[in-house]
């Protein structure tokens, strides 16, 4: 029954009735786009998740917010990306006053990659974007999202949206160059 | 000629975009119990907030009885120093004096109690 129902009749249930049920099925359709999202943004898979769920609260919190307009999963990889962001500001107020207290050393031994983490091309040509470029490139690319979508869930004019794709291609065609002469 | 070279421009943009796709595909993730621990985490939400009410309701209420109870005894014997041809000549000239009265310590007494509950 929950699985024929739409994403939209799903929400309405999930709002109207408290239907955690409802809910459920929403999150089983689209965890995998959102912790992959959030995979590509945080490059850390533990930190990924968690966040994941965090989202996932949020949306639950929010849920009378999405108006039916566009898609259920534009509407919630925003969520996702405003997770992500207060979670940076967060962390970055947390490295603030661990600074001001003489312990960044630390904190960056334990943010540090380990060492026999993988990583992957994607991983590489994700490092020369900025968080922006990163995460609108990825709902592009990754998520299938059209312009206006990432437009919706980035709060950003469509052209903008274009113009920073542009960029984000521009500077990975250039890390391909750069791998094509290193190899050649 | 024009129209070739924006035809060629697009197929030039659609093999960008195919790689660009292919480079940033990810098999889809299997569940896990991923979103069976979200609904725990929301149902356990749920239940809080909908204890959370009758809780502190009952809590400020248990706070507030003694105090309440001692304001109703301080304004019972408030009462009782009322003069009373007083409240005879307001009584014989207002009918509804006493429910007044009564309504006015009602009132305040509601006032204060609901302070006291926020409190």
């Amino acid at each position: 029954m929950l699985s024929s129902s739409t994403d939209n009749e799903l929400v309405a249930r999930a709002v109207s009735g408290q239907d955690t049920a409802a809910f459920g099925e929403l999150i089983r359709r689209h965890q995998s786009h959102v912790r992959n999202f959030l995979r590509k943004l945080a490059g850390d898979y533990t930190l990924a998740d968690d966040l994941a769920q965090d989202c996932f609260m949020h949306a639950w919190d929010k849920l009378q917010s999405y108006s039916g307009r566009g898609s259920f999963i534009g509407w919630l990889l925003k969520v996702a990306y405003t997770t992500f962001l207060q979670s940076k500001r967060k962390s970055k107020r947390y490295a603030e006053i661990l600074e001001s207290a003489g312990q960044v050393a630390d904190q960056e031994s334990r943010n540090a990659v380990q060492p026999n983490e993988e990583v992957s091309d994607l991983d590489k040509y994700l490092a020369v974007l900025t968080e922006e470029e990163r995460a609108i490139m990825v709902m592009s690319y990754a998520c299938g999202l059209s312009h206006r979508e990432i437009g919706d869930a980035t709060d950003m004019p469509v052209g903008t949206v274009k113009s920073v794709i542009f960029r984000g291609k521009e500077k990975i065609r250039n890390s391909f160059e750069i791998k094509d002469h290193q190899h050649g | 000629m024009k129209s070739k070279i924006i035809n060629m421009a697009e197929k030039i943009k659609d093999a960008e975009d195919r790689l660009l796709e292919s480079l940033f595909e990810s098999p889809p993730l299997a569940d896990d119990g991923f979103s069976a621990a979200v609904v725990r985490k929301v149902n356990r939400q749920l239940w809080f907030r909908r204890l959370t009410l009758p809780v502190a309701t009952a809590i400020g209420a248990a706070i507030a009885f003694k105090p309440l109870a001692a304001l109703v005894h301080t304004l019972a014997n408030f009462s009782a120093l009322i003069p009373e041809d007083i409240v005879i000549g307001a009584t014989s000239s207002i009918p509804q004096f006493q429910t007044i009265v009564l309504g006015a310590i009602l009132l305040v007494v509601g006032l204060v109690s609901m302070r006291m509950l926020e409190h």
